[in-house]
């Protein structure tokens, strides 16, 4: 099994950012990977190297350091966790 | 001979269908030079005067002309109209005093009505003196259709009792297109911003007051630009080509939120521009702050003000459509008070509940974007039926279905 990493970058003022946060939180419970919450407003220089995306929240998925795909929008914890198990394989 | 030639001639002259004699209908303007509602009954009869065959138009100026100005007095006189308003309209015993989009289909109706029923011009035997006066409990065959027609747009609903169709559409209309309204996004990321630095002071009672003044000031800001916007079109859309513009519009902005519904495959927040977002946070941040109660209280007040004339341009569609019904449907000052109300109500109770849930649970809370993606079609559809429905049955929505 591959060592995956996802970034979330979210923001105070989007609503599908505080709707997704529920099956984000889910997600770490139940699976072990290594998560980093980026602010798209508090880390703005983290995020520009990110190159995050014009719709919010972002989802990076990276398996050894590089990134290997992205969810965007506001998506659910079945497409967050089929995409984890994808990328981890 | 001459009678076998005779019966012949009959015989096949029989067979050639007689045209009934259409009767000339004459429709009767008093009006005054100057006069607004007069100018635009006038073009109105412009339009509807090659429509009609038989209709013969008359029209007296009674301002500035003084035979016509006696003609009018004894006409009002005859048919007991006790006001002196202009335009006053005569076709055979019905008089329509006054100007509006509805007068003008009421026209129509009573051209229609006297075109196949009995017709007698009684301002030409008012002229002659051969005009006999009715009693006042005799109502004429028109009349009594429009009746029949307004009753057929009331019900007896339980609880309720007699209700107007019209008056129930109206309010259904109202709370619908400021319902679907309310989700446009433009207005919920700040008062989401807000709510956040709201939820990290510690003091209940100013986040409560704050929280609820950037709300009700925004409804407030919303409903006095609602409110001025649609006494702008109930003034302008009797003019058919002001009507077909914001009909075009309708159609325009309908296809619009078609097209954002079916093309936005992302359901999530699209990022604000970096320098506006920056200018509100910066913004919010000092007001909230701010240990003076009343300049806290003033600064949110301002930013309501100034975010929601922004908004407005984000949603314009839905409340230019909502105007125009309720301009077409002259619904009086009080009425248009109530139904503005009753669509501000709806268009922030979404904001309403996220802010109340938000100060009770201590947590902030999102509205999903996909419900703002399906306003955007249900938005679509109403704002494409309206402007379809303006620009060949405008009737329609006015509820009249005849």
């Amino acid at each position: 099994m591959k060592k995956v990493k996802i970034i979330k970058i979210s923001a105070v003022w989007c609503g599908a950012c505080l709707i997704t946060d529920k099956a984000w939180k889910k997600l770490k419970e139940n699976y072990d990977f290594e998560s980093v919450e980026l602010d798209y407003d508090m880390d703005e220089e983290e995020v520009a190297k990110l190159s995050a995306k014009t719709v919010l929240p972002d989802f990076i998925f990276f398996v050894d350091d590089q990134e290997v795909d992205r969810l965007v929008g506001e998506v659910s914890y079945e497409e967050l966790e089929s995409k984890l198990l994808e990328v981890r394989k | 001979m001459k009678k076998i030639i005779l019966f012949i001639l009959l015989f096949l002259f029989a067979w050639i269908p007689v045209q009934a004699e259409e009767k000339e209908i004459t429709l009767y303007l008093f009006h005054g030079d100057g006069c607004p509602h007069c100018a635009e009954e006038i073009e109105f009869l412009k339009k509807i005067e090659d429509k009609y065959e038989n209709l013969k138009i008359e029209k007296h100026e009674v301002w500035y002309d003084e035979e016509n100005a006696e003609l009018d007095k004894k006409i009002r006189e005859a048919m007991d109209i006790t006001n002196s308003y202009v335009p006053m309209t005569v076709i055979g015993d019905t008089v329509l005093i006054g100007y509006s989009s509805s007068t003008g289909s009421k026209i129509e109706r009573a051209i229609k009505h006297y075109m196949e029923e009995e017709y007698t011009d009684q301002v030409s035997k008012i002229i002659d003196g051969t005009y006999e006066k009715k009693e006042e409990s005799e109502e004429n065959n028109f009349s009594k259709k429009e009746k029949e027609m307004d009753e057929k747009v009331t019900i007896d609903a339980p609880f309720f009792g007699r209700v107007n169709l019209k008056n129930v559409s109206l309010t259904t209309a109202s709370i619908l297109i400021g319902f679907i309204d309310g989700f446009n996004p433009c207005a919920m990321w700040v008062l989401l911003f807000l709510i956040s630095v709201l939820i990290g002071m510690k003091d209940r009672k100013r986040m409560w007051i704050l929280g609820l003044t950037f709300l009700f000031t925004s409804a407030l800001v919303y409903m006095l630009i609602m409110l001025s916007w649609i006494t702008v079109v109930i003034k302008i859309t009797t003019i058919v080509w002001i009507r077909n513009m914001i009909a075009v519009v309708a159609v325009i902005g309908g296809l619009w939120n078609l097209r954002s519904f079916l093309n936005t495959k992302d359901s999530g927040c699209e990022i604000v521009d970096d320098s506006k977002r920056k200018n509100i946070f910066k913004k919010i941040r000092k007001f909230t702050s701010e240990k003076n109660f009343a300049l806290a209280i003033l600064g949110v007040m301002g930013l309501a003000v100034s975010v929601n004339l922004v908004e407005l341009a984000c949603s314009a569609g839905l409340p230019l459509v909502f105007a125009e019904v309720l301009a077409l449907n002259q619904v009086n000052s009080f009425m248009k008070f109530l139904y503005t109300l009753l669509y501000i109500i709806f268009f922030l109770l979404d904001d309403f509940i996220v802010f109340t849930i938000a100060m009770i649970t201590m947590k902030a809370t999102g509205i999903s974007s996909k419900y703002n993606k399906y306003s955007h079609l249900i938005g679509g559809i109403i704002m494409l039926i309206i402007g379809i429905l303006l620009l060949w049955k405008p009737e329609w929505l006015m509820f009249q279905f005849k």
